[in-house]
Protein backbone atom coordinates (compact mmCIF):
# COMPACT_ATOMS: atom_id res chain seq x y z
CA UNK A 1 0.00 0.00 0.00
CA UNK A 2 1.38 3.40 -0.71
CA UNK A 3 2.32 5.54 2.14
CA UNK A 4 -1.00 6.91 3.97
CA UNK A 5 1.04 9.18 5.97
CA UNK A 6 0.21 12.93 5.35
CA UNK A 7 3.33 14.34 3.79
CA UNK A 8 3.15 18.35 5.81
CA UNK A 9 2.60 16.85 8.98
CA UNK A 10 5.48 17.08 11.46
CA UNK A 11 5.77 13.66 13.38
CA UNK A 12 6.82 12.73 16.85
CA UNK A 13 9.52 10.24 17.48
CA UNK A 14 9.96 7.13 15.29
CA UNK A 15 8.90 4.33 17.23
CA UNK A 16 8.37 0.33 15.91
CA UNK A 17 5.85 -1.71 17.16
CA UNK A 18 5.03 -5.72 15.97
CA UNK A 19 1.89 -7.03 14.59
CA UNK A 20 1.64 -10.58 14.72
CA UNK A 21 5.43 -10.67 15.20
CA UNK A 22 6.24 -8.39 12.08
CA UNK A 23 8.16 -5.08 12.74
CA UNK A 24 6.73 -2.11 11.79
CA UNK A 25 7.37 1.83 11.69
CA UNK A 26 5.22 4.43 13.54
CA UNK A 27 5.78 7.65 15.70
CA UNK A 28 4.74 9.03 18.77
CA UNK A 29 0.96 10.42 18.75
CA UNK A 30 -0.58 8.22 16.33
CA UNK A 31 -3.55 6.15 17.65
CA UNK A 32 -2.59 2.71 17.26
CA UNK A 33 -5.81 2.05 14.38
CA UNK A 34 -4.53 4.18 12.10
CA UNK A 35 -0.76 3.07 12.33
CA UNK A 36 -2.16 -0.20 11.36
CA UNK A 37 -3.46 1.34 8.69
CA UNK A 38 -0.75 2.58 7.24
CA UNK A 39 1.39 -0.42 8.27
CA UNK A 40 -1.29 -1.76 5.12
CA UNK A 41 -3.75 -3.65 8.20
CA UNK A 42 -7.40 -2.86 7.25
CA UNK A 43 -8.72 -6.26 8.74
CA UNK A 44 -8.53 -6.18 12.37
CA UNK A 45 -10.17 -9.30 13.37
CA UNK A 46 -12.88 -11.77 12.53
CA UNK A 47 -16.44 -11.93 14.48
CA UNK A 48 -16.97 -14.64 16.92
CA UNK A 49 -20.33 -15.81 14.89
CA UNK A 50 -20.18 -15.43 11.70
CA UNK A 51 -16.17 -15.10 11.16
CA UNK A 52 -17.17 -11.80 9.15
CA UNK A 53 -14.06 -9.23 8.94
CA UNK A 54 -14.00 -6.27 10.62
CA UNK A 55 -11.88 -3.10 11.19
CA UNK A 56 -12.13 0.93 11.69
CA UNK A 57 -15.35 2.00 11.82
CA UNK A 58 -16.52 4.45 13.91
CA UNK A 59 -12.84 6.05 14.64
CA UNK A 60 -14.36 6.99 18.27
CA UNK A 61 -14.09 4.56 20.83
CA UNK A 62 -17.91 3.89 19.76
CA UNK A 63 -18.79 0.74 18.02
CA UNK A 64 -16.27 -2.08 19.12
CA UNK A 65 -15.25 -2.84 15.51
CA UNK A 66 -11.34 -2.72 16.04
CA UNK A 67 -10.86 -4.64 18.77
CA UNK A 68 -7.41 -5.95 19.13
CA UNK A 69 -4.74 -7.85 21.73
CA UNK A 70 -2.27 -5.37 22.59
CA UNK A 71 0.74 -6.94 24.68
CA UNK A 72 -1.51 -9.97 25.36
CA UNK A 73 -4.33 -8.22 26.69
CA UNK A 74 -7.42 -9.33 24.32
CA UNK A 75 -10.59 -6.95 22.99
CA UNK A 76 -8.64 -3.34 23.49
CA UNK A 77 -10.21 -0.67 21.41
CA UNK A 78 -7.30 0.38 19.05
CA UNK A 79 -8.76 3.64 17.93
CA UNK A 80 -8.64 4.43 21.46
CA UNK A 81 -5.30 3.48 22.28
CA UNK A 82 -1.89 5.71 21.12
CA UNK A 83 0.91 3.22 19.82
CA UNK A 84 3.83 2.64 21.90
CA UNK A 85 7.29 1.55 20.98
CA UNK A 86 7.93 -2.12 21.44
CA UNK A 87 3.68 -2.76 21.40
CA UNK A 88 2.83 -5.71 20.30
CA UNK A 89 -0.30 -6.60 18.69
CA UNK A 90 -2.08 -9.60 17.93
CA UNK A 91 -5.06 -9.57 14.86
CA UNK A 92 -6.98 -12.32 13.61
CA UNK A 93 -5.56 -13.49 9.87
CA UNK B 1 -16.75 17.62 58.74
CA UNK B 2 -17.01 20.20 55.95
CA UNK B 3 -16.29 17.96 52.74
CA UNK B 4 -15.06 20.56 49.37
CA UNK B 5 -18.21 20.62 47.05
CA UNK B 6 -17.09 18.44 44.19
CA UNK B 7 -18.44 18.18 41.00
CA UNK B 8 -17.80 15.70 38.14
CA UNK B 9 -18.12 16.50 34.71
CA UNK B 10 -18.05 13.73 32.24
CA UNK B 11 -17.08 14.82 28.86
CA UNK B 12 -14.01 17.45 28.06
CA UNK B 13 -15.38 18.36 24.69
CA UNK B 14 -16.59 22.21 24.13
CA UNK B 15 -19.25 21.93 26.30
CA UNK B 16 -17.62 19.95 29.26
CA UNK B 17 -14.49 22.42 28.96
CA UNK B 18 -16.49 25.26 29.57
CA UNK B 19 -18.55 24.41 31.88
CA UNK B 20 -15.21 23.33 33.66
CA UNK B 21 -13.39 26.33 33.11
CA UNK B 22 -15.80 28.97 34.34
CA UNK B 23 -16.34 26.51 37.51
CA UNK B 24 -12.25 26.25 38.37
CA UNK B 25 -12.13 30.24 37.91
CA UNK B 26 -14.96 30.32 40.77
CA UNK B 27 -12.09 28.29 43.09
CA UNK B 28 -14.98 24.75 42.94
CA UNK B 29 -13.50 21.61 42.74
CA UNK B 30 -13.89 19.71 39.31
CA UNK B 31 -12.69 16.77 37.84
CA UNK B 32 -13.01 16.33 34.37
CA UNK B 33 -13.24 12.01 32.83
CA UNK B 34 -12.50 11.64 29.17
CA UNK B 35 -12.78 8.58 27.18
CA UNK B 36 -10.38 9.70 24.73
CA UNK B 37 -6.78 10.20 25.16
CA UNK B 38 -6.88 13.80 24.48
CA UNK B 39 -8.70 16.60 25.74
CA UNK B 40 -11.57 18.89 23.47
CA UNK B 41 -13.66 15.93 22.01
CA UNK B 42 -14.61 15.14 18.84
CA UNK B 43 -14.42 18.70 17.28
CA UNK B 44 -11.12 19.46 18.41
CA UNK B 45 -9.33 15.85 17.76
CA UNK B 46 -5.65 16.91 19.22
CA UNK B 47 -4.15 19.78 18.01
CA UNK B 48 -2.04 18.67 14.84
CA UNK B 49 -3.67 21.99 13.01
CA UNK B 50 -2.87 24.31 15.85
CA UNK B 51 0.63 24.45 15.17
CA UNK B 52 2.53 25.89 11.60
CA UNK B 53 2.85 23.01 9.20
CA UNK B 54 1.19 20.96 11.07
CA UNK B 55 -1.62 19.73 8.15
CA UNK B 56 -3.87 21.50 6.93
CA UNK B 57 -7.66 21.38 8.20
CA UNK B 58 -10.52 24.00 8.47
CA UNK B 59 -10.21 26.27 11.28
CA UNK B 60 -13.29 28.36 12.84
CA UNK B 61 -14.48 30.71 15.81
CA UNK B 62 -15.71 27.47 17.31
CA UNK B 63 -12.31 25.39 17.33
CA UNK B 64 -10.30 27.91 18.11
CA UNK B 65 -11.44 28.99 20.83
CA UNK B 66 -12.31 25.54 22.10
CA UNK B 67 -8.01 25.07 21.70
CA UNK B 68 -7.66 28.34 24.18
CA UNK B 69 -10.53 26.48 26.72
CA UNK B 70 -7.59 23.12 25.98
CA UNK B 71 -5.00 25.20 27.13
CA UNK B 72 -6.52 27.18 30.23
CA UNK B 73 -7.27 23.96 31.41
CA UNK B 74 -4.27 22.24 30.66
CA UNK B 75 -2.61 25.12 33.13
CA UNK B 76 -5.59 24.74 35.95
CA UNK B 77 -5.78 23.21 38.88
CA UNK B 78 -8.74 20.97 37.44
CA UNK B 79 -7.87 17.38 37.20
CA UNK B 80 -8.90 15.48 33.79
CA UNK B 81 -8.60 11.80 33.44
CA UNK B 82 -8.08 11.07 30.11
CA UNK B 83 -8.86 7.37 28.97
CA UNK B 84 -11.26 7.07 31.85
CA UNK B 85 -15.15 5.20 31.19
CA UNK B 86 -17.88 6.07 33.11
CA UNK B 87 -19.32 3.30 33.57
CA UNK B 88 -22.08 4.03 35.92
CA UNK B 89 -24.17 7.12 38.23
CA UNK B 90 -25.87 5.21 41.08
CA UNK B 91 -27.81 7.33 43.59
CA UNK B 92 -26.57 10.14 45.71
CA UNK B 93 -24.02 10.87 42.82
CA UNK B 94 -22.00 8.27 43.33
CA UNK B 95 -19.88 7.27 39.90
CA UNK B 96 -18.01 4.13 38.32
CA UNK B 97 -15.22 4.94 36.40
CA UNK B 98 -12.64 2.90 34.64
CA UNK B 99 -8.73 4.34 34.72
CA UNK B 100 -6.65 3.66 31.89
CA UNK B 101 -4.45 1.54 34.25
CA UNK B 102 -7.12 -1.26 34.04
CA UNK B 103 -8.80 0.06 37.80
CA UNK B 104 -12.27 0.90 38.69
CA UNK B 105 -13.18 2.91 41.37
CA UNK B 106 -16.48 4.60 42.82
CA UNK B 107 -16.12 8.56 43.51
CA UNK B 108 -18.78 10.58 44.85
CA UNK B 109 -20.18 13.90 43.79
CA UNK B 110 -22.28 16.37 44.33
CA UNK B 111 -23.04 18.02 41.50
CA UNK B 112 -22.63 15.61 37.97
CA UNK B 113 -22.50 17.79 34.58
CA UNK B 114 -22.91 15.26 31.74
CA UNK B 115 -21.18 16.41 28.31
CA UNK B 116 -21.23 13.34 26.66
CA UNK B 117 -21.46 14.48 22.59
CA UNK B 118 -22.91 12.55 20.09
CA UNK B 119 -22.15 10.12 17.72
CA UNK B 120 -22.41 9.72 13.79
CA UNK B 121 -25.99 8.39 12.71
CA UNK B 122 -25.52 5.38 9.82
CA UNK B 123 -28.22 3.30 7.46
CA UNK B 124 -26.91 -0.03 7.36
CA UNK B 125 -26.38 -1.60 3.47
CA UNK B 126 -24.89 -5.09 2.12
CA UNK B 127 -21.09 -4.96 3.47
CA UNK B 128 -20.98 -2.22 5.40
CA UNK B 129 -19.24 -4.43 7.95
CA UNK B 130 -16.49 -4.94 5.59
CA UNK B 131 -12.68 -3.20 6.55
CA UNK B 132 -12.45 0.08 4.34
CA UNK B 133 -15.93 1.02 4.75
CA UNK B 134 -15.90 3.76 7.48
CA UNK B 135 -17.77 6.86 8.84
CA UNK B 136 -16.75 10.01 7.91
CA UNK B 137 -15.73 11.49 10.92
CA UNK B 138 -13.69 8.19 11.43
CA UNK B 139 -11.51 9.33 8.22
CA UNK B 140 -11.52 13.00 9.59
CA UNK B 141 -10.06 11.53 12.78
CA UNK B 142 -7.07 9.25 11.00
CA UNK B 143 -6.03 12.52 9.46
CA UNK B 144 -6.35 14.80 12.29
CA UNK B 145 -5.35 12.95 15.55
CA UNK B 146 -2.94 10.49 13.38
CA UNK B 147 -2.01 12.47 10.07
CA UNK B 148 -2.80 9.27 8.03
CA UNK B 149 -4.98 9.49 5.26
CA UNK B 150 -8.18 6.91 5.06
CA UNK B 151 -6.93 5.68 1.58
CA UNK B 152 -5.30 5.83 -1.34
CA UNK B 153 -8.55 6.94 -2.74
CA UNK B 154 -11.62 7.49 -1.13
CA UNK B 155 -15.51 7.33 -2.24
CA UNK B 156 -17.60 9.42 -0.13
CA UNK B 157 -21.60 8.66 0.71
CA UNK B 158 -24.44 9.17 2.72
CA UNK B 159 -26.34 12.62 3.60
CA UNK B 160 -24.07 13.97 6.11
CA UNK B 161 -22.82 17.80 6.11
CA UNK B 162 -19.18 16.05 7.00
CA UNK B 163 -19.27 14.94 3.52
CA UNK B 164 -17.97 17.91 1.98
CA UNK B 165 -16.22 18.72 5.11
CA UNK B 166 -14.27 15.60 4.55
CA UNK B 167 -13.66 15.55 0.77
CA UNK B 168 -12.15 19.21 1.07
CA UNK B 169 -9.95 18.05 4.43
CA UNK B 170 -8.77 14.75 2.31
CA UNK B 171 -7.82 17.10 -0.89
CA UNK B 172 -6.06 19.97 1.25
CA UNK B 173 -3.95 17.07 2.65
CA UNK B 174 -2.83 16.10 -0.80
CA UNK B 175 -5.05 12.53 -0.64
CA UNK B 176 -7.41 11.09 -3.81
CA UNK B 177 -11.57 11.76 -3.29
CA UNK B 178 -12.97 9.22 -5.68
CA UNK B 179 -16.08 10.82 -6.06
CA UNK B 180 -18.70 12.40 -3.68
CA UNK B 181 -22.17 10.78 -3.56
CA UNK B 182 -25.34 12.19 -2.08
CA UNK B 183 -27.91 10.43 -1.08
CA UNK B 184 -30.25 12.98 -1.01
CA UNK B 185 -31.00 15.74 -3.64
CA UNK B 186 -30.26 19.49 -2.92
CA UNK B 187 -33.73 20.55 -4.06
CA UNK B 188 -35.24 18.06 -1.88
CA UNK B 189 -33.01 18.92 0.83
CA UNK B 190 -34.44 22.99 0.52
CA UNK B 191 -37.87 21.79 0.32
CA UNK B 192 -37.66 20.24 3.27
CA UNK B 193 -35.85 22.74 5.09
CA UNK B 194 -37.12 26.13 5.62
CA UNK B 195 -34.29 28.06 5.45
CA UNK B 196 -33.20 30.52 8.06
CA UNK B 197 -30.37 33.39 8.20
CA UNK B 198 -28.75 31.74 11.13
CA UNK B 199 -27.83 28.59 8.16
CA UNK B 200 -26.40 30.92 5.56
CA UNK B 201 -23.00 31.25 6.56
CA UNK B 202 -22.83 27.53 6.27
CA UNK B 203 -24.49 27.32 3.16
CA UNK B 204 -21.47 29.86 1.91
CA UNK B 205 -19.14 27.43 3.57
CA UNK B 206 -20.74 24.32 1.61
CA UNK B 207 -20.34 26.43 -1.37
CA UNK B 208 -16.76 27.36 -0.59
CA UNK B 209 -16.52 23.23 0.02
CA UNK B 210 -17.74 22.65 -3.31
CA UNK B 211 -15.69 24.81 -5.19
CA UNK B 212 -12.47 22.96 -4.06
CA UNK B 213 -14.14 19.90 -5.41
CA UNK B 214 -14.82 20.97 -8.34
CA UNK B 215 -11.49 22.34 -9.46
CA UNK B 216 -9.97 18.87 -8.36
CA UNK B 217 -12.17 17.40 -10.70
CA UNK B 218 -14.14 15.34 -8.19
CA UNK B 219 -17.26 14.27 -8.83
CA UNK B 220 -20.86 15.02 -7.13
CA UNK B 221 -23.39 13.07 -7.73
CA UNK B 222 -26.72 13.28 -6.54
CA UNK B 223 -29.72 11.25 -5.20
CA UNK B 224 -27.51 7.87 -5.44
CA UNK B 225 -27.51 5.22 -2.53
CA UNK B 226 -24.75 2.85 -1.89
CA UNK B 227 -26.68 -0.43 -2.09
CA UNK B 228 -23.27 -2.79 -1.39
CA UNK B 229 -19.66 -2.86 -0.01
CA UNK B 230 -18.02 -6.00 -1.96
CA UNK B 231 -14.50 -7.64 -0.99
CA UNK B 232 -13.27 -11.05 0.41
CA UNK B 233 -11.71 -9.51 3.52
CA UNK B 234 -11.45 -5.78 2.93
CA UNK B 235 -13.26 -2.99 0.84
CA UNK B 236 -12.96 -3.08 -3.40
CA UNK B 237 -15.55 -1.98 -4.86
CA UNK B 238 -18.59 -0.36 -4.31
CA UNK B 239 -22.45 -0.22 -5.74
CA UNK B 240 -24.66 2.47 -5.76
CA UNK B 241 -27.80 3.43 -7.71
CA UNK B 242 -30.63 5.66 -7.55
CA UNK B 243 -33.37 2.88 -5.46
CA UNK B 244 -36.70 4.16 -5.87
CA UNK B 245 -39.27 3.54 -2.77
CA UNK B 246 -39.23 0.00 -2.25
CA UNK B 247 -35.38 -0.03 -2.20
CA UNK B 248 -35.32 -1.59 -5.94
CA UNK B 249 -32.63 -0.04 -7.90
CA UNK B 250 -33.87 1.93 -10.81
CA UNK B 251 -33.15 0.03 -13.98
CA UNK B 252 -30.06 1.51 -15.53
CA UNK B 253 -28.67 3.63 -12.65
CA UNK B 254 -26.35 1.21 -11.23
CA UNK B 255 -22.36 1.94 -11.01
CA UNK B 256 -19.61 0.32 -9.24
CA UNK B 257 -16.79 2.24 -8.05
CA UNK B 258 -13.54 0.03 -7.56
CA UNK B 259 -12.28 1.12 -4.37
CA UNK B 260 -10.21 0.81 -1.10
CA UNK B 261 -11.81 3.18 1.04
CA UNK B 262 -15.67 4.17 2.09
CA UNK B 263 -16.77 6.78 4.21
CA UNK B 264 -20.44 7.54 4.97
CA UNK B 265 -22.42 9.17 7.05
CA UNK B 266 -25.89 10.25 8.09
CA UNK B 267 -25.95 12.79 10.22
CA UNK B 268 -25.57 12.50 14.24
CA UNK B 269 -27.47 11.16 17.40
CA UNK B 270 -26.89 11.98 21.12
CA UNK B 271 -24.76 10.22 23.09
CA UNK B 272 -27.46 9.55 25.91
CA UNK B 273 -26.69 5.99 27.43
CA UNK B 274 -24.92 7.56 30.27
CA UNK B 275 -27.45 10.28 31.47
CA UNK B 276 -30.39 7.38 30.87
CA UNK B 277 -28.83 5.24 32.97
CA UNK B 278 -28.62 7.94 35.63
CA UNK B 279 -32.06 8.00 35.32
CA UNK B 280 -32.45 11.67 33.42
CA UNK B 281 -35.77 11.72 31.55
CA UNK B 282 -34.90 11.43 27.44
CA UNK B 283 -37.48 12.50 24.90
CA UNK B 284 -37.49 11.90 20.91
CA UNK B 285 -37.42 14.96 18.54
CA UNK B 286 -35.72 14.89 14.81
CA UNK B 287 -35.06 18.06 15.22
CA UNK B 288 -32.92 17.35 18.17
CA UNK B 289 -31.23 14.53 16.51
CA UNK B 290 -33.16 11.94 17.77
CA UNK B 291 -33.11 10.84 21.30
CA UNK B 292 -32.13 13.53 23.40
CA UNK B 293 -32.01 14.11 27.27
CA UNK B 294 -34.40 16.90 28.49
CA UNK B 295 -32.91 19.85 30.28
CA UNK B 296 -34.33 22.97 31.48
CA UNK B 297 -33.56 26.54 30.16
CA UNK B 298 -30.69 26.33 32.95
CA UNK B 299 -29.34 22.74 31.57
CA UNK B 300 -30.55 20.78 34.78
CA UNK B 301 -32.69 17.19 34.05
CA UNK B 302 -34.90 15.61 35.76
CA UNK B 303 -32.58 14.20 38.36
CA UNK B 304 -31.52 16.64 41.04
CA UNK B 305 -27.68 18.17 40.73
CA UNK B 306 -27.29 16.35 37.38
CA UNK B 307 -26.82 18.66 34.22
CA UNK B 308 -26.36 17.70 30.06
CA UNK B 309 -24.69 20.22 28.35
CA UNK B 310 -23.75 20.22 25.00
CA UNK B 311 -25.06 17.36 22.05
CA UNK B 312 -26.53 15.02 24.56
CA UNK B 313 -29.70 17.63 25.56
CA UNK B 314 -30.15 18.27 20.79
CA UNK B 315 -27.54 18.34 18.24
CA UNK B 316 -26.65 21.68 17.02
CA UNK B 317 -23.26 22.04 17.09
CA UNK B 318 -19.94 23.37 18.61
CA UNK B 319 -21.55 26.93 19.26
CA UNK B 320 -23.90 25.68 21.12
CA UNK B 321 -22.24 23.64 23.45
CA UNK B 322 -19.57 26.36 24.32
CA UNK B 323 -23.09 28.25 25.56
CA UNK B 324 -24.67 24.66 27.32
CA UNK B 325 -21.39 24.61 29.50
CA UNK B 326 -21.54 28.07 30.99
CA UNK B 327 -25.41 28.05 31.66
CA UNK B 328 -25.00 24.66 33.40
CA UNK B 329 -22.18 26.67 35.03
CA UNK B 330 -23.76 29.85 36.30
CA UNK B 331 -26.53 27.91 37.70
CA UNK B 332 -24.32 25.82 39.64
CA UNK B 333 -22.19 28.95 40.80
CA UNK B 334 -25.18 30.87 41.22
CA UNK B 335 -27.12 27.15 43.75
CA UNK B 336 -23.67 27.51 45.36
CA UNK B 337 -24.10 30.86 46.58
CA UNK B 338 -21.03 31.80 45.01
CA UNK B 339 -22.65 34.10 42.77
CA UNK B 340 -25.61 36.08 43.43
CA UNK B 341 -29.02 35.12 41.40
CA UNK B 342 -29.18 38.43 40.00
CA UNK B 343 -26.00 38.20 38.64
CA UNK B 344 -26.49 34.87 37.62
CA UNK B 345 -29.61 35.64 35.55
CA UNK B 346 -27.58 38.53 34.28
CA UNK B 347 -24.94 35.91 32.79
CA UNK B 348 -27.53 33.30 31.40
CA UNK B 349 -29.97 35.37 29.61
CA UNK B 350 -27.99 36.36 26.55
CA UNK B 351 -26.23 33.12 26.55
CA UNK B 352 -30.00 31.52 26.08
CA UNK B 353 -30.85 33.80 23.57
CA UNK B 354 -27.71 32.78 21.76
CA UNK B 355 -28.65 28.89 22.43
CA UNK B 356 -32.36 29.73 20.85
CA UNK B 357 -30.45 30.79 17.54
CA UNK B 358 -28.04 27.62 17.65
CA UNK B 359 -30.92 25.24 18.34
CA UNK B 360 -33.06 26.95 14.90
CA UNK B 361 -29.24 26.14 13.23
CA UNK B 362 -29.29 22.20 15.22
CA UNK B 363 -33.01 22.13 13.51
CA UNK B 364 -31.71 23.03 9.94
CA UNK B 365 -28.89 20.77 10.44
CA UNK B 366 -30.68 17.70 11.98
CA UNK B 367 -34.09 17.82 8.88
CA UNK B 368 -30.79 18.23 6.17
CA UNK B 369 -29.78 14.45 7.34
CA UNK B 370 -33.11 12.96 7.98
CA UNK B 371 -34.16 10.33 5.32
CA UNK B 372 -37.23 9.18 4.39
CA UNK B 373 -39.04 6.31 6.44
CA UNK B 374 -39.28 3.80 3.72
CA UNK B 375 -35.03 3.87 3.67
CA UNK B 376 -35.51 1.69 6.36
CA UNK B 377 -38.04 -0.46 5.71
CA UNK B 378 -36.78 -1.43 2.26
CA UNK B 379 -33.20 -2.79 4.00
CA UNK B 380 -32.83 -6.15 2.79
CA UNK B 381 -33.13 -9.24 4.87
CA UNK B 382 -29.69 -10.52 4.60
CA UNK B 383 -28.26 -6.77 5.43
CA UNK B 384 -26.66 -7.15 9.18
CA UNK B 385 -28.28 -3.97 11.30
CA UNK B 386 -26.42 -5.09 14.49
CA UNK B 387 -22.54 -5.40 13.82
CA UNK B 388 -21.67 -6.57 17.53
CA UNK B 389 -24.04 -9.54 17.13
CA UNK B 390 -24.76 -9.92 14.06
CA UNK B 391 -28.47 -9.36 13.61
CA UNK B 392 -29.90 -9.08 10.09
CA UNK B 393 -32.69 -7.06 8.59
CA UNK B 394 -34.44 -10.63 8.34
CA UNK B 395 -34.00 -11.98 12.17
CA UNK B 396 -35.86 -8.18 12.90
CA UNK B 397 -38.45 -8.56 10.49
CA UNK B 398 -39.57 -12.05 11.58
CA UNK B 399 -40.04 -10.82 14.95
CA UNK B 400 -42.09 -7.28 13.57
CA UNK B 401 -43.93 -10.41 11.97
CA UNK B 402 -44.55 -12.30 15.11
CA UNK B 403 -46.19 -8.91 16.58
CA UNK B 404 -43.57 -7.61 18.88
CA UNK B 405 -42.80 -3.83 17.59
CA UNK B 406 -41.20 -2.09 20.66
CA UNK B 407 -37.18 -1.58 21.05
CA UNK B 408 -36.69 -3.63 24.16
CA UNK B 409 -38.88 -6.77 23.44
CA UNK B 410 -37.19 -6.91 19.84
CA UNK B 411 -34.38 -6.04 21.60
CA UNK B 412 -34.54 -9.18 23.88
CA UNK B 413 -36.23 -11.23 21.07
CA UNK B 414 -33.26 -10.75 18.66
CA UNK B 415 -30.11 -9.65 20.25
CA UNK B 416 -29.85 -6.86 18.79
CA UNK B 417 -28.64 -3.97 20.55
CA UNK B 418 -27.09 -6.23 23.17
CA UNK B 419 -23.68 -6.61 22.31
CA UNK B 420 -20.18 -4.89 22.98
CA UNK B 421 -21.16 -1.60 21.77
CA UNK B 422 -24.38 -1.17 23.65
CA UNK B 423 -26.74 -0.58 20.66
CA UNK B 424 -24.83 2.74 20.30
CA UNK B 425 -24.91 1.61 16.45
CA UNK B 426 -27.54 -0.06 16.07
CA UNK B 427 -30.21 1.53 18.37
CA UNK B 428 -30.78 4.58 16.88
CA UNK B 429 -31.26 2.67 13.58
CA UNK B 430 -33.87 -0.26 14.81
CA UNK B 431 -35.81 2.90 16.34
CA UNK B 432 -36.25 4.24 12.89
CA UNK B 433 -36.68 0.58 11.15
CA UNK B 434 -39.65 -0.40 13.89
CA UNK B 435 -41.23 3.34 13.29
CA UNK B 436 -41.18 2.58 9.44
CA UNK B 437 -42.14 -0.71 8.92
CA UNK B 438 -45.25 -0.41 12.06
CA UNK B 439 -45.56 2.97 11.11
CA UNK B 440 -45.53 4.10 14.89
CA UNK B 441 -43.67 7.16 15.58
CA UNK B 442 -40.42 6.50 17.84
CA UNK B 443 -42.26 7.50 21.33
CA UNK B 444 -44.25 4.84 20.71
CA UNK B 445 -41.71 2.44 20.72
CA UNK B 446 -39.70 3.44 23.32
CA UNK B 447 -35.80 3.40 23.73
CA UNK B 448 -33.57 0.31 24.62
CA UNK B 449 -33.33 0.91 28.28
CA UNK B 450 -29.31 1.49 29.67
CA UNK B 451 -28.35 -0.11 32.21
CA UNK B 452 -24.97 -0.32 33.93
CA UNK B 453 -21.76 -0.51 32.93
CA UNK B 454 -22.60 1.38 30.04
CA UNK B 455 -19.39 0.60 28.45
CA UNK B 456 -17.52 -2.47 27.85
CA UNK B 457 -15.26 -3.03 31.30
CA UNK B 458 -13.07 -6.39 32.07
CA UNK B 459 -13.97 -8.65 34.77
CA UNK B 460 -10.72 -8.08 35.26
CA UNK B 461 -11.28 -4.34 36.16
CA UNK B 462 -13.89 -4.84 37.91
CA UNK B 463 -12.67 -7.02 40.13
CA UNK B 464 -9.75 -4.74 40.90
CA UNK B 465 -11.91 -2.03 42.28
CA UNK B 466 -10.26 -0.04 43.86
CA UNK B 467 -12.55 0.99 47.15
CA UNK B 468 -10.90 3.76 48.59
CA UNK B 469 -13.50 6.49 47.23
CA UNK B 470 -11.28 9.61 47.33
CA UNK B 471 -8.53 8.48 44.85
CA UNK B 472 -8.95 8.11 41.77
CA UNK B 473 -6.35 4.87 40.32
CA UNK B 474 -3.15 6.31 41.03
CA UNK B 475 -3.47 9.82 39.44
CA UNK B 476 -3.91 11.27 42.89
CA UNK B 477 -6.42 12.68 45.02
CA UNK B 478 -9.46 14.08 44.02
CA UNK B 479 -9.58 16.72 46.42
Amino acid sequence: MADLRIASIARGKKISFSVNGKFYDAYEGEFLHAALLAAGYRMLRKTAKKNQPRGIFCGMGVCNDCLVTINGVSNQRACMTLVEDQMEIQLDE
Amino acid sequence: MNKPYRIVIVGSGLAGMAAADLLSRYGLHVLVADDNAHTGGQLLRKALYTEKGQGRFKTDWVKRHGFKLAERLKQSSIQILNGTQVLGIYPEHSILLETPDGRTSEHRADAIILATGAREKQIPFKGWSLPGVMATGAAQILMKSSGILPGRKTLIGGNSPLMLVLAAEILANRGHVQAVLDQSTIAGKLKSVAAQPSVIPKIIEAVAFFARLVAARVPYKQGLSIVEARGSNQLEEVVVARLDNTGSIIQGTGQIFPTDTLAVGYGFVPNIELSQQAGCAVSYDVDKGGWYVEVSNTMTTSVNNIYAVGEVNGIAGGGKSLVDGQIAAWDLLCKQGIVDLKTCKKQIQPLIRQRNRQLRYGRFLNRFCQLPPHSFASIPDGVTVCRCEEITMGDIRKQLSNGLATMNSIKRATRCGMGNCQARTCGPILSEIISALAEKPPTAIGCTSARAPVKAVSIDSLARMNSDNSDVGNTGNLV
